[in-house]
């Protein structure tokens, strides 16, 4: 679920959209809630007494939908961006059906998120370079 | 002397808008598109989320486009526009200890596991006018990307533990040892109370303008003030954000970027034989988006806020918290350009009648005066 959420927020949309479009075309879609946007209040702690405080709202945007009346998905994201939720929620819904298109969206799934994880890895990789190597003053 | 209601301006106020409207296409240059202030303006449109309470990039970077640069007036969009909506979630505590860090440095140790990481930084330039910028072009840009994403070495992500947990290993970081109120408030929905509880303080703090705690930050490392720490540990980077849907299944919404400054004071606490023992305690500074200058200094007034008996404003919380917020500091400062007329014009008459009694008292103790 977590690791579907990530790769459908951080996957790259345009993807994403080729294999929604592939639920649409094996279901009856209802849209039961419009992507609507609203806010999420982000909770933290400090590091050592874990005083607990509200730190600011972020932008979020949720959707629901419904293949063939019956099974429920939910799109949430940050930002305003009313096509991802639209297919994160399409996705939560399908994924919930045991058929073969399931197995296709998990295997989308896997290679987007090494997709992501490989980006990741190369901001890592410009951020490690900046890495202080002390050395003693003769 | 009664209030009298004026109208009119109406047509001059709708002209002033569409003129600074011309002021800014006047030169007819291509407009300036969003993304484009996203990538290259993200410090300022990390300044005007934290301050605006509202982490939306994209739509920091219209409120930076709408106000020609303006932050203040950015960030006062941004409140404004959040006001307008909704309330859907609230998160779980956000962890950032398992960030992904783009920076983290200390200035209290050297060797620090998984050392000294100094991320997109220009704390070591010379300040000097990059004035090649004024060429700088799409081949310039193509270039530069091209030569920096070359040998990449796909490396595990690491985690960083804190390195505070290295004094509490110790036995020298403890709590602060004054009891105070660790309530959670929310400040946005409940106006602050002084004494205000921790949690009000901090998320007052966060949101508040970066110079306006800058600068009384700095009052107490000056000396106005008994805080003057050493930076534990400073990180920046991404933190997930995970909220329950409305059938309670925890859902992954997306990465904020944070700040976090880790402040370390040195405290005595009165040991079991009456002498002082010395301890350490942190002072805590968290914001959105890439902003050392606002965790540090948050970090700075946390502490100091906590020991309301010192010397200087930064241990006044009325003081820090009233006078930081920069919409509402921006904002009186500025409602004073608005009419006054009655007021003034009372004042006025006040002052007239006031010169007037003046010179007949004087007449009256010395008529000469009257012929002069």
């Amino acid at each position: 679920m977590i690791k579907t959420d990530y790769v459908l927020v951080e996957g790259e949309l345009g993807r994403i959209k080729k294999n929604a479009k592939k639920i649409e075309a094996n279901y009856d879609v209802t849209i039961t809630k419009k992507p609507e946007i609203g806010l999420t209040m982000l909770k933290a702690q400090d590091s050592v007494e874990h005083q607990e405080f509200f730190l600011g709202e972020a932008l979020s945007i949720e959707c629901e939908v419904a293949l063939d009346k019956t099974v429920e998905g939910i799109g949430i994201c940050l930002g305003d961006e009313p096509e991802r939720a639209y297919f994160i929620a399409l996705f939560d819904a399908a994924l919930k059906i045991e058929n073969n298109l399931k197995l296709e969206l998990l295997q989308f799934i896997e290679e987007e998120y090494l997709d992501i994880l490989k980006k990741e890895k190369t901001e890592n990789h410009h951020i490690l370079k900046t890495k202080v190597d002390f050395n003693l003053m003769d | 002397m009664g209030y009298v209601a004026v109208r009119g301006g109406v047509e001059a106020i709708a002209n002033a808008a569409h003129l600074v409207e011309f002021y800014r296409l006047r030169d007819n240059t291509p407009p300036i598109e969003i993304k484009q202030l996203k990538a290259q303006f993200r410090l300022a449109i990390d300044k005007i989320m934290g301050e605006g309470g509202l982490y939306a990039p994209e739509y920091g970077a219209i409120a930076l486009k709408q106000n020609e640069g303006d932050v203040f007036e950015a960030a006062f969009v941004m409140r404004a526009y959040r006001a307008t909506l909704s309330r859907k979630f609230y998160s779980e505590t956000i962890d950032t200890e398992n960030m992904f860090v783009k920076r983290r440095i200390s200035a209290s140790f050297k060797d620090i596991p998984g050392g000294q990481i100094l991320g997109a930084t220009r704390d070591y330039s010379q300040r000097m006018l990059n004035i090649e910028l004024a060429e700088e072009n799409e081949t310039v840009v193509r270039e530069f990307l091209e030569k920096f994403n070359i040998d990449i070495d796909l490396k595990e992500i690491k985690k960083y533990g804190r390195i505070t947990g290295i004094l509490r290993h110790l036995g020298f970081l403890k709590p602060f040892a004054k009891e105070e109120d660790t309530s959670l408030v929310d400040v946005t929905r409940d106006a602050v109370k002084f004494p205000a509880p921790r949690s009000g303080r901090l998320q007052m703090l966060a949101r508040a303008e970066t110079g306006g705690i800058m600068a009384i930050g700095y009052s107490s490392i000056r000396g106005l003030g008994g805080v003057h720490p050493t930076i534990g540990e400073l990180r920046v980077g991404l933190v997930k954000i995970y909220v329950k849907d409305r059938t309670g299944r925890k859902r992954y919404l997306g990465k904020v970027e944070v700040t976090e400054a880790e402040t370390i004071n040195n405290e005595l606490e009165v040991g079991q034989n009456g002498k002082n023992v010395p301890y350490m305690s942190i002072g805590y500074g968290l914001c959105f988006g890439h902003n050392e200058t606002k965790a540090i200094s948050m970090g700075i007034l946390d502490r100091a806020m906590r020991d309301p008996e010192g010397r200087g404003v930064a241990h006044d919380q009325e003081y820090v918290l009233y006078h930081t917020d920069g919409v509402e500091s921006m904002g009186f400062v500025n409602h004073l350009k608005l009419p006054h007329y009655a007021g003034f014009s009372a004042g006025l008459s006040t002052m007239r009648k006031a010169v007037k009694r003046k010179e007949e008292e004087d007449q009256k103790l010395n008529p000469s005066l009257a012929e002069v």
